[in-house]
């Protein structure tokens, strides 16, 4: 018998017949579906029991309480607001409810690295032990104390509201250097303008739950003002109708039609940079049509009429100034405003019993000192800073601060140093101006001394320093530069050594103050798991370098643990007897300044115990009726600027003005201004925008790696330009690819920029996409201040 | 006409080449295929339920009060009692000296572990509600031995993993839904 050809197929039939009978094409179907759920790459969550941590969010100032799911305790899978916490009460921003891709994100530094290579080169670092890193930092620290160069150490911290912000104050006094910095924010100005009028270091604490009327010049509300989510809830009691209570009006100024724009009850557009000019020509309105309050204004404050300053000679008072310059024709002619347009917001804010003036940057930066004057004149002329109490004061720290530091010869003499490239002009308050452009400046252009060993802490001024590239220069002149990042940034990318701190879930840390918040306030951040790498919390790594230091630097920082430095907070809070532990109950409404709340614990103990179970320390603020000013009041005219101001300089340079800072560049090549904005769904700050928010990003904001930036139709029309169309954006700091957006919300002439994207570290869902907005603003010193201002860039937009 | 007594003569052989693959494929089918697809693997070390009888069910498999089910108990629960050795057997040396001493989970191989995409809760899933433990699970009281653990080499589950119909069934007798939803979130 042959087997041929036909024998085979028949065989072959069979087979097939007799293979379907069985289950092996149906096993293996249905088995290869299953199998492809268990791809190695395909996450799977870890099984076991589900528990719930209480914590704070420490991904920005905000402050909020989060409630974080954990399996088996030790991985976390969900990140939520929690219900009962006073200031989110169940809210959470994008950053927030995103936070876990940070905490088991690719580009977290697992432990501490040493730079083998040429600064900057990523494949350089190599790992180094904790021992050894330390005793690498201990030694430069000891050997340029040694030569009498402490205060050629610097840091610059983006924790300003961390009791790690108070250590390294503490660690640069004993130590003996000037030359400490946070990263710049709106509250850098407003520090600097209420030391100026009232005397006081304090942050402005606006009672926005009891305002009836909110005229708010261009702070970003929706888009991350002070505490995002705050803001939101803020927003929602406006509108919410309640029995008994007036509906708050909210009437936003702001050149572009932003969120908060769009959710306000009115929007005024004006010229981008005129906001202060609408303010002093509404102050105008009041004070000619005497809708002001004369009666606060004659007692509480001065330089309001025509004054005598210290030497004898006649100066004009803030009425004569404003009367002269600022009339409702004026102003329109400069914001673009109409001059009755003018006259009915003034008339409005006088009739209001509970009106507020609020102001900011869309983009949380320093602003021009006398526009940050302009506004708390407009608020002193309505009374807010009356006995109605609109307007508060907080100080910083709402108890005693740390024991004074012990302090030898080195320490004061460097202590005693100009902090690098402070200019000699600015103001000499109580508080120290936070020059951080002046001082990168000097550093990138080897001005004045050199700076051998910087710190950076929880920053990343390499990619979120407005004018990012003067950050990068000034990395390079740094002699060391020690990273404290828990992430592989722009700016630990030209560290010597990094020294990563625990990721925001890992650490014990505490909120100390919630901006712009009516009332004082305190909060521990509790780790929701511990620490995931070889990582140490800053704060103990500061403690220990100070113990290697020995003398009186180790005397000045005696603490054990940074642990045992947030119970001494605890302590002191208890020991003063004063504010309440509260929980999501508690009505910011309810406080009134100057009268302290009943306490509701006894011991340092009970504290502890329950800040650590995510209840929050609050107290009512200061009451402002005594002004730390020569005058003893409120001043309009700030005789604190005698010292710094030219002693025959003009009158209106002690007061409140519109004093715009021309940008810089040819308008003939450069015709349209560039203004920048942030918006929830970007993270502009230390921590880059997660993969979670950018699938927030709608795709006429962000088109696969391009930006949008917004033109109003006819300067789109005039340019040549279609929507989607991809074009070269050009400021005098740089250049970039673009695609436009015809949106009629921003005006003629205007190119709106999102901050946020841009980024060229981290990962590969990070970098590449977009523009960053800080490398095309420029930014201007204030001549006062020293403060790097920013509001508009002179720009090109042309067909790619 | 002898080509045509020859072409029948094939057809019958040809029927016998389509019975040796068909017979062939069945056999292949039905008893090589199901051993070649699963690989056997031992349990780290044999527990007996039958020992542990002055225990009830629920002391080692209960629900948390959050409505989830604790299934398969950690190795801290054996400590309770396994502190030491309690008796000379090599099963129970190695509890000890290898989990319970060291603090390391046992790797146990769970029979009836459920895929990833299927949302199953065993509070929706009880006596009370007129489902015994062995609808879906082995009979452990009698056991001298635990079973072979045979594992799927393409998906990676247990060969006894309930199968989407075995749930659809029970489901369609008890009156619950089928709906996609109600298993699949």
């Amino acid at each position: 018998m042959s087997l041929g050809r036909r024998a085979f197929l028949q065989f072959v039939g069979g087979a097939i017949g007799g293979t379907l009978l069985t289950p092996i094409p149906w096993k293996l179907a249905d088995d290869s579906a299953i199998w492809t759920q268990n791809w190695s790459w395909r996450p799977s969550p870890e099984r076991g029991e589900i528990t719930e941590a209480t914590g704070t969010c420490l991904l920005c100032p905000g402050g909020c309480g989060i409630q974080v799911r954990l399996v088996n305790g030790h991985r976390a899978i969900y990140v939520k607001g929690n219900p009962d916490h006073v200031v989110n009460r169940g809210g959470l921003c994008p950053v927030g409810a995103a936070g876990l891709q940070y905490l088991y994100a690719p580009y977290r530094v697992t432990q501490p690295l040493k730079q083998t290579g040429k600064r900057g080169d990523p494949k350089g670092f190599q790992p180094i032990s904790w021992d050894e890193a330390l005793k690498v930092v201990a030694a430069k620290l000891t050997e340029l104390r040694q030569k009498g160069q402490p205060h050629a150490v610097a840091c610059l911290t983006g924790q300003s509201r961390s009791s790690t912000a108070d250590l390294w104050k503490q660690f640069f006094a004993a130590y003996g250097s000037p030359n400490l910095y946070t990263m710049p924010c709106h509250s850098d100005s407003t520090r600097l303008a209420v030391a100026l009028a009232t005397g006081q270091e304090a942050d402005l604490a606006f009672h926005l739950e009891k305002a009836t009327y909110v005229l708010n010049f261009g702070a970003p509300l929706l888009e991350g003002w002070a505490s995002p989510t705050r803001a939101q809830r803020l927003f929602s009691r406006w509108q919410t109708e309640q029995p008994g209570v007036p509906e708050t009006e909210f009437v936003h100024v702001e050149p572009r039609c932003s969120l908060t724009a769009s959710k306000a009850d009115r929007w005024i557009a004006c010229n981008p940079g005129t906001e202060a000019a609408l303010a002093l020509g509404i102050a105008h309105v009041l004070i000619r049509e005497k809708l002001f309050d004369a009666a606060f204004v004659a007692d509480q404050v001065f330089g309001f009429e025509d004054w005598t300053d210290a030497a004898g000679a006649q100066r004009k008072g803030f009425k004569a100034l404003v009367l002269g310059k600022y009339s409702p024709q004026d102003v329109a002619s400069l914001t673009g405003v109409d001059a009755e347009v003018i006259q009915e917001l003034a008339r409005q804010l006088a009739r209001q019993k509970n009106a507020v003036v609020l102001w900011g940057p869309p983009t949380d930066t320093p602003n021009n000192l006398y526009h940050d004057l302009a506004f708390l004149a407009l608020n002193a002329l309505i009374g807010a800073f009356s006995s109605k109490a609109m307007i508060s004061l907080v100080p910083p720290q709402p108890w005693q601060a740390l024991p004074d530091p012990a302090m030898d010869m080195e320490a004061f003499k460097g202590q005693g140093q100009k902090p690098l490239g402070q200019p000699a002009s600015t103001p000499k308050t109580k508080v120290r101006p936070n020059t951080v452009h002046a001082f990168f400046n000097a550093l990138a252009n080897g001005e004045e001394y050199p700076i051998e060993l910087l710190f950076i802490h929880e920053a990343n001024p390499a990619y979120g320093l407005p004018e990012n590239a003067l950050a990068v220069q000034a990395l390079q002149k740094a002699g060391t530069v020690v990273s404290f990042s828990s992430y592989l940034d722009e700016t630990s990318a030209y560290a010597d050594l990094i020294l990563p701190n625990h990721n925001a879930f890992e650490r014990l840390d505490d909120v100390i103050g919630l901006p712009g918040a009516p009332f004082a306030f305190y909060a521990v951040a509790t780790p929701i798991l511990s620490p995931q790498y070889d990582t140490k919390a800053t704060g103990d790594v500061l403690l220990s370098l100070a113990k290697a230091l020995g003398g009186t630097v180790a005397q000045s920082l005696p603490w054990k643990s940074y642990q045992d430095l947030l119970k001494l907070r605890a302590a002191q809070i208890a020991q003063a007897g004063s504010g309440t532990l509260v929980d999501a109950t508690f009505d910011p409404a309810s406080v009134a300044p100057g009268a302290p709340l009943k306490p509701n614990f006894s011991k340092a103990s009970d504290v502890w115990r329950k800040l650590t179970s995510g209840l929050c320390w609050v107290d009512a603020p200061q009451a402002l009726d005594r002004y730390a000013t020569p005058s003893s009041r409120l001043e309009l005219a700030c005789q604190g600027l005698l010292a710094s101001v030219s002693a025959n300089a003009g009158d209106e340079l002690f007061m409140a003005h519109y004093a715009p800072l021309n940008p810089s560049g040819d308008a003939g090549e450069l015709p349209l201004l560039l203004i920048t904005h942030r918006s929830l769904s970007l993270a502009p700050g230390y921590v880059p925008n997660a993969p979670f928010m950018n699938k927030l990003l709608p795709d006429d904001l962000l088109l696969q790696q391009d930006v949008f930036v917004e033109v109003h139709p006819s300067t789109g029309k005039k340019l040549g330009l279609r929507p989607k169309a991809k074009a070269l954006l050009k400021t005098p700091r740089g250049e970039a690819a673009v695609r436009v957006r015809f949106a009629p919300t921003v005006p003629a002439g205007v190119i709106a920029l999102p901050e946020g994207l841009g980024h060229t570290a981290y990962d590969e869902y990070v970098q590449g996409k977009g523009v960053n907005a800080n490398a095309m603003v420029e930014v201007q010193l204030d001549p006062v201040t020293g403060l790097g201002t920013v509001w508009a860039t002179r720009a090109q937009l042309r067909l790619a | 006409m002898g080509e045509v007594k020859n072409s029948t003569s094939k057809k019958g052989l040809g029927l016998v080449f389509f019975l040796a693959g068909f017979v062939g494929a069945l056999l292949v089918g039905w008893l090589v295929f199901p051993n070649l697809l699963y690989s056997s693997k031992q349990q780290p070390l044999n527990f007996l339920h039958s020992s542990h009888e002055d225990l009830s069910c629920e002391d080692c498999h209960f629900t948390r009060e959050d409505g989830s089910y604790s299934g398969v108990p950690g190795v801290e629960m054996c400590a309770e009692c396994h502190e030491e050795p309690m008796t000379e057997s090599e099963d129970e040396r190695i509890l000890v000296e290898e989990y319970i001493q060291q603090e390391r989970e046992i790797p146990w191989l769970v029979y009836a572990r459920q895929p990833d995409n299927v949302y199953f809760s065993h509070v929706a899933h009880t006596e009370e509600q007129g489902i015994e433990c062995v609808r879906c699970h082995r009979d452990v009281s009698a056991e001298d031995k635990m079973p072979v653990y045979k594992e799927n080499r393409l998906t990676g589950y247990s060969k006894n993993t309930i199968k989407m119909v075995e749930c659809e069934k029970c489901h369609a007798e008890k009156g619950a839904s089928n709906s996609c939803h109600v298993c699949h979130k």
